[in-house]
């Protein structure tokens, strides 16, 4: 299968890459359809806190795109509360074959370290990041201390 | 006959004074006032095309550019596709600079690529499914992003299957080099996929195309075509079904596409309000059943026209807002005038909240009314029919002599729905002399069209001649307003 030497090699590929911002991979070895992992963002408000995500890939990978799931929860104005996330890399309409997955994890990060309030999953905290972001500021700082999980020591 | 004779009084009263010139002049008039396209408002050229016939058109096109420019029928369909199919433009933007138009077409990269190295070597990798294959096995577009031929074969079959065809592009990342019809197909083996992708294609060449609109009937193949793509109703000529070329809708003059689009959307997300409230309220009525006004009686409407007569106590009255229908007066129908609150720029948040919903509920209802009526005109047309049976079996008249009521009850729907589409056009428009000239023209069109109707349901008491005029009437005031406010 086309999915699983492509999948076997991305994920060896990122393993040894060390990236510092996705960390932790988790792959059931009969199933590498599903991989889990931990976000490690570097922009305030998410820098106290790590989040783990869940990577989906459909059985027509690479030629269909993989979807990402957030399974911390996290406040953030471009992902809602079931964990669903809008990343326009991985959208039916923009997915590319040869775009790889550390490319995904890359767009990700940087969706979370800036938020887009332009086009928002959850219009009530756009609203917010536009308008007060000091208040902003503050309650995602609380929620990512009560809800996130620890991030790694190295 | 009687026409004949009208018509050549109509000659003598105005030819008294030029007796001569008699010929010279008016041959021209005539000639002019027979021209439909400058008479008639809602005059509109079009032709039915099958699958066959528009194949045809489109590959003559795809031949004169394939011809004109020395390139590929393959490339010709990119270059159409991407400009409207407009081949004297494409032809001048190629000769003048080729390379930014590949460009803009998505046919090149916007810069060369490298030459990679790989190209030469034995082996390589596909980045799609990092299995390592001869040289041979790998193809790219323009852009020159290798993939071996398998992974592209892939590509366009998930593709197709998701109902692109036109627009599958280059796999690799960023890049957004479009891959032509015969790469594809030299690429696509299977039989049905193959297929599907030129139904796809046919699908998009069509939309792109500004001449050429799909029929929008349920399962119809027919494409229309009209030199010109306007706002004017095209009916096709093997399912029937009636729309506004310009948008695919169904026909809405006089409003334009953008205002019954924001109309139509309005009222599917407000409609349940609307319908609540007219449910819960006295004076206003959207269902079928209602008092007499005067001897409260219950009456029930099982007919289009609004003018109501009392079965009881015979009292006249207008069924939208239950007054009396000899105020209605026959100059002036008030009924369909919104009449605005002139203070309410100065009241609170919460009134005009109300005054806006009091507005949107008054068109809506005449709007819904209107809809109503049209389709229980439909089982008045059905009642017509049978009673035309019936005096041509109890030989009163001839098949032939009734036939004026089902013209009479064709028009009448004709003006109807003209009326209904009135309104979202008064609901938008911005108060002022134009508003209150086209509610006038509006409200003059609504007491002929019930006036029409009136006399319809009751055929046979009214006198043939009387129903004619009563026609010509409701028409002209139909043209009018059209000639006035339509815009295509």
């Amino acid at each position: 299968m086309a999915a699983t030497r492509r999948l076997q090699k991305e994920l060896a590929d990122i393993r040894t890459s060390g990236m510092k911002s996705f960390r932790d991979i988790q792959v059931d070895e009969s199933n590498i359809l599903t991989w889990q992992g931990l976000i490690v963002p570097d922009n305030p408000p998410y820098n106290k806190g790590a989040f783990r995500i869940e990577i989906n890939f459909p059985a027509e990978y690479p030629f269909k795109p993989p979807k990402i799931n957030f399974k911390t929860k996290i406040y953030h104005p471009n992902i809602d509360e079931k964990g669903q996330v809008c990343l326009p890399i991985i959208s039916a309409e923009n997915w590319k074959p040869a775009t790889k997955t550390d490319q995904v994890i890359q767009a990700l990060v940087a969706l979370v370290n800036d938020p887009e309030p332009e086009h928002p999953l959850r219009a009530d905290l756009a609203e917010e990041y536009l308008k007060d972001r000091k208040k902003f500021v503050k309650n995602a700082e609380e929620f990512t201390k009560k809800h996130s999980e620890k991030r790694p020591s190295d | 006959m009687s026409g004949e004779e009208f018509e050549s009084d109509m000659e003598y009263s105005d030819d008294d004074c030029c007796y001569e010139d008699y010929y010279n002049i008016e041959e021209d008039c005539d000639a002019e006032q027979l021209d439909p396209s400058k008479t008639d408002p809602e005059y509109f050229l079009y032709e039915c095309l099958t699958v066959e016939e528009v194949e045809r058109l489109l590959n003559e096109s795809v031949e004169i550019l394939s011809n004109t420019l020395q390139i590929t029928p393959s490339l010709a369909k990119v270059l159409l596709h991407a400009h409207e199919w407009a081949i004297q433009d494409i032809i001048v933007k190629y000769r003048g600079d080729s390379c930014k138009l590949l460009v803009m077409s998505k046919i090149k990269p916007p810069h060369p690529p490298e030459s990679v190295a790989s190209r030469h070597l034995r082996h390589q990798v596909c980045p799609v499914c990092v299995a390592s294959q001869s040289s041979d096995m790998f193809s790219s577009l323009a852009c020159g992003h290798l993939f071996c031929k398998d992974c592209w074969t892939m590509h366009f079959e998930v593709q197709i299957t998701q109902g692109i065809s036109t627009g599958i592009g280059c796999m690799a990342q960023e890049c957004e080099v479009l891959a032509p019809e015969d790469f594809v197909l030299t690429l696509l083996s299977r039989p049905s996929t193959r297929d599907k992708y030129q139904q796809f294609a046919f699908r998009d060449y069509v939309k792109s195309h500004p001449q050429l609109r799909f029929c929008p009937g349920p399962n119809c193949q027919v494409v229309i075509r009209a030199k010109e793509p306007w706002a004017k109703r095209a009916i096709c000529n093997l399912c029937r079904t009636a729309f506004c070329f310009r948008c695919g809708t169904d026909y809405h003059a006089p409003t334009d596409c953008a205002t019954i689009k924001k109309w139509l959307t309005k009222c599917a997300d407000d409609s349940e309000t609307a319908n609540y409230i007219s449910a819960h309220t006295k004076d206003v009525s959207l269902s079928d059943v209602n008092d007499c006004p005067r001897c409260h009686i219950c009456i029930e409407k099982n007919g289009g026209c609004n003018h109501m007569q009392c079965y009881n106590c015979k009292h006249d009255f207008c069924w939208m807002c239950l007054g009396d229908w000899k105020s209605h007066g026959s100059e002036y129908y008030e009924c369909s005038r919104y009449k605005e609150n002139p203070s309410i720029a100065h009241e609170s948040v919460h009134a005009q909240a109300r005054e806006a919903l009091k507005k949107y509920l008054h068109y809506y209802e005449r709007w819904e009314n209107h809809s109503k009526s049209l389709k229980l005109e439909e089982q008045t047309l059905q009642k017509i029919k049978t009673r035309i049976n019936k005096k041509v079996m109890n030989a009163s008249g001839t098949w032939i002599d009734w036939q004026y009521l089902l013209d009479a009850a064709s028009l009448l729907a004709k003006c109807r729905y003209t009326l209904q589409y009135t309104y979202p056009y008064a609901y938008y428009m911005e108060p002022g002399p134009r508003k209150e000239l086209f509610e006038y023209q509006q409200a003059q069109l609504e007491i002929e069209i019930e006036n029409l109707s009136w006399k319809i349901e009751r055929a046979e008491t009214t006198d043939r001649g009387d129903l004619q005029n009563q026609m010509d009437i409701a028409e002209k005031r139909r043209a009018t307003l059209l000639k006035d406010f339509l815009e295509v």
